[in-house]
């Protein structure tokens, strides 16, 4: 009690040394304080957006090289992503897992949209079966116009209003369901595909940034043929009755007349006829999904609240290795790609200003710490030749920094929780994407989190009693006989 | 009763030598000398005779370079920090030239000090703790300024509660380095006759440098040191008048016999 008390008392006695210290404190506890919990805002913002709005909290992707994105970009650089060649025992050995909430499969690509032969913009379509879309990421999708796909419907499109905004600027015209639009896309199997698609609604998603807010949903056939992954459909191809027409009176050879002479009698090497284009279209309006697999690049698992993620991935990346088919399993991180990154890297080189800071405070500190000491050499002399053992030394002086700590450390809690609230209430918009990605969403709304402070308090009281290890050994050299050579 | 077990501090052949820069300086000559328990003595001397030494030595917060020192019968030079600190504790008190009192305590506090450093001694209960601090600082006359910090104080009110805090732990000796040098002279010797008060109330060795001629007077034993040697070792034998039942008469002096014990004069 007396080492307490004969500390508690050096603080208020020593004033300089005092403020100085508790002012480093303080200040190092606030900005701490304050950068936990915009970082901590930023994450949870993001993995509360990507989880529950794009991603789910585990994925599965077809075989590339390296991770992918759910925007359809991946490390390894394929144009498409390639499906998922055994996605029906993924979902059956999903539906045995309790810690599963539930499933979507999901396509994603680069599209190009037109009216005619007119191109009024690009973006990412997510090729979805409506329902399932629905059903998962029903908090973050709301229906502006129009209304939702069924079953039955033809090919569809559903645009987020940014995007609707951003089309009919560039088509002169407001486009609304019910309106038309021409989907084109480039790939490796087919070439240039280009499908007509009817606008059912204008959607928007509650939780989205720039980026986020172009995406459109279209079903999942069309997304295929764009991809190259016509083959496999889950439904047939269906023809209006002008493309019916067409395919059936196509001639092929009329294409190569001028060009080529093809030998008569030699049917092998022969370009096909109008006969055999009318059997490839009767054929292809005739294959049904009972004999296909449809094709899913993605698919996004949403897990129970309480389910452990990291070892949900983990069980499911060894199933993904038995199939032998080189899948990913990873994680929302790595499906949302860079925004993600950004603020995982923010949040990394937060942490390295924090030690940055925390090398600083602890110099500083120490340095003070060092003078004070010096300056109570006869103090700690007299204790020491009075009976004070070693360890009364240490304590009293540890005592000192744990109560500096703690008044600043509430001192600087409270102004942190300050700026915390005024940057809350100041409503501070993202000027770009990247700020954006930052605040996890458009607006700053800093999330204030008790254990952001205790973490800020528990590293700067870590790093004060750091920097009192070196002083105490200097206190504890003293000797007893430097009492009686005077104060 | 043995002799021997009258000593609280034997000084045999002590040498000690500090090395300033290049240069070893000899502070202390073979210095040989008993205190007997309940001695007012002093170590008299000018500057530089190496009377701080001999208290350093004496209380245990320096070594000698060679010889023994032997305090309440344990050879200082076989003890470790822990066991010089724990025989500093209970058995010696200290007075210093400057006080070194605590700023941040109050006199109550800085008095209690001692006792409450460490906290696993159980010699006396709190309340025994307590009554005897209150004694004290009633017996140095500072009761009412038992609330009041060091710096509130006059010297010579400070130095009263140095020489309560050096009894609380009812040391058998105390140690006060040059005790009277910040203070006035009047001061001074009322610091003087306290602590010989305290000497003859609670039997209290009473240890204490000067270079004061009278002060030294005042002394029961002197030992006079010159460039580290000891030039004079004689002690006062006083006794006690006694009553017609043959009890002491306290404070009341039958007869003074100056005795001069042999000093190993080492030039």
């Amino acid at each position: 009690m007396i080492a307490a008390r004969m500390a508690y008392g050096n603080l208020f006695l020593h004033k300089a040394k005092s403020i100085i210290l508790g002012t480093i404190m303080c200040l190092g506890i606030a900005v701490l304080f304050v950068g936990n919990s915009l970082i901590d805002t930023a994450v949870n913002g993001l993995h509360k957006m990507f989880v529950e709005g794009y991603t789910g909290d585990v994925m599965v992707t077809g075989p590339t090289s390296y991770t992918t994105t759910i925007f359809g970009e991946t490390a390894g650089g394929e144009d498409v992503i390639p499906h998922i060649a055994q996605y029906s025992k993924y979902e059956e050995y999903l539906a045995k897992d309790p810690r599963v909430k539930a499933t979507m499969p999901m396509l994603s690509g680069k599209v190009a949209m037109g009216i005619g032969e007119q191109v009024i913009g690009s973006g990412s379509a997510f090729g979805v079966d409506s329902e399932s879309y629905q059903n998962f990421f029903s908090g973050n999708v709301t229906l502006v116009n129009g209304e939702w796909p069924v079953k039955a419907d033809p090919a569809w499109i559903m645009l987020s209003e940014t995007s609707t905004a951003m089309l009919s600027r560039s088509a002169g015209k407001t486009l609304a369901p019910g309106d038309k639009i021409v989907l084109s896309a480039l790939n490796d199997t087919a070439g240039t595909v280009i499908r007509e698609v009817t606008i059912k609604g204008i959607i928007r998603f509650n939780q989205s940034n720039q980026d986020l807010a172009r995406i459109s949903l279209v079903d999942a056939d069309t997304l295929r043929d764009l991809l190259g992954f016509a083959s496999l459909r889950d439904g047939p191809i269906e023809l209006t009755p002008e493309q019916a027409q067409f395919v059936s009176s196509f001639n092929p050879d009329a294409l190569f007349m001028d060009s080529f002479t093809v030998a008569s009698g030699n049917t092998a090497n022969a370009a096909p006829t109008s006969e055999t284009a009318q059997t490839m279209a009767s054929s292809a309006a005739t294959t049904t999904a009972a004999t296909v697999q449809p094709a899913w690049q993605f698919l996004l698992i949403k897990l129970q609240p309480n389910a452990n993620a990291e070892q949900f991935q983990s069980d499911l990346t060894k199933f993904a290795a038995s199939l032998d088919e080189n899948d990913h399993v990873q994680d929302w991180v790595a499906g949302a790609g860079s925004v993600a990154r950004g603020a995982l890297t923010m949040r990394l080189i937060f942490n390295l200003m924090i030690i940055v800071v925390g090398v600083i405070v602890v110099l500083i500190t120490m340095n003070v710490l060092v003078v004070s000491i010096s300056e109570r050499v006869p103090e700690i002399g007299t204790l020491r030749a009075l009976g004070a053992k070693k360890k009364f030394v240490r304590k009293m002086i540890i005592l000192e920094t744990t109560f500096l700590a703690i008044i600043s450390g509430v001192v600087g809690l409270i102004l942190g929780y300050v700026i915390l609230i005024l940057l809350k209430n100041s409503g501070i918009t993202a000027p770009n994407v990247f700020f954006e990605a930052i605040f996890a969403g458009k607006k700053l709304v800093p999330t204030i989190s008790a254990i952001a402070g205790l973490e800020a308090f528990l590293s700067i009281f870590a790093m004060s009693i750091i920097a009192s290890l070196y002083p105490i050994t200097l206190a504890l050299r003293i000797k007893p006989v430097v009492a009686m050579q005077g104060e | 009763m043995d002799i021997q077990n009258q000593y609280v501090v034997q000084l045999e052949n002590v040498q000690k030598n500090y090395q300033l820069g290049k240069t070893e300086v000899q502070a202390l000559k073979n210095v040989s000398f008993e205190i007997v328990k309940g001695d007012f003595i002093t170590i008299a001397g000018p500057s530089g005779s190496g009377k701080t030494t001999v208290l350093n030595l004496i209380g245990c917060v320096d070594t000698a370079t060679s010889g023994i020192v032997r305090v309440l019968g344990q050879r200082t030079d076989q003890l470790d920090d822990e066991k010089l600190t724990a025989l500093r504790h209970r058995g010696i008190g200290f007075i210093f030239q400057t006080f070194n009192l605590i700023p941040v305590l109050n006199i109550r506090e800085n008095v209690e000090l001692p006792a409450l450093l460490d906290e696993s001694d159980t010699t006396m209960s709190k309340a025994e703790r307590e009554e005897w601090v209150d004694h004290l600082i009633e017996a140095v006359g500072l009761e009412d300024r038992m609330k009041h910090k060091p710096a509130e104080l006059s010297g010579g009110q400070r130095q009263r509660v140095a020489i309560a805090r050096a009894l609380v732990m009812r040391p058998p000796i105390v140690l006060a380095d040059e005790p009277t040098a910040n203070l006035d002279s009047a001061t001074g010797e009322s610091i003087l006759n306290l602590m010989k008060r305290m000497n003859r109330e609670y039997g209290t060795t009473f240890i204490f440098s000067t270079h004061d001629p009278g002060i030294v007077e005042m002394a029961d034993h002197v030992i006079r040191l010159k460039d580290g040697a000891v030039i004079e070792n004689r002690r006062r034998v006083v006794e006690d008048a006694v009553s017609a039942d043959g009890l002491p008469l306290s404070g009341q002096v039958k007869a003074v016999e100056e005795k001069t014990i042999e000093a190993k004069v080492h030039v």
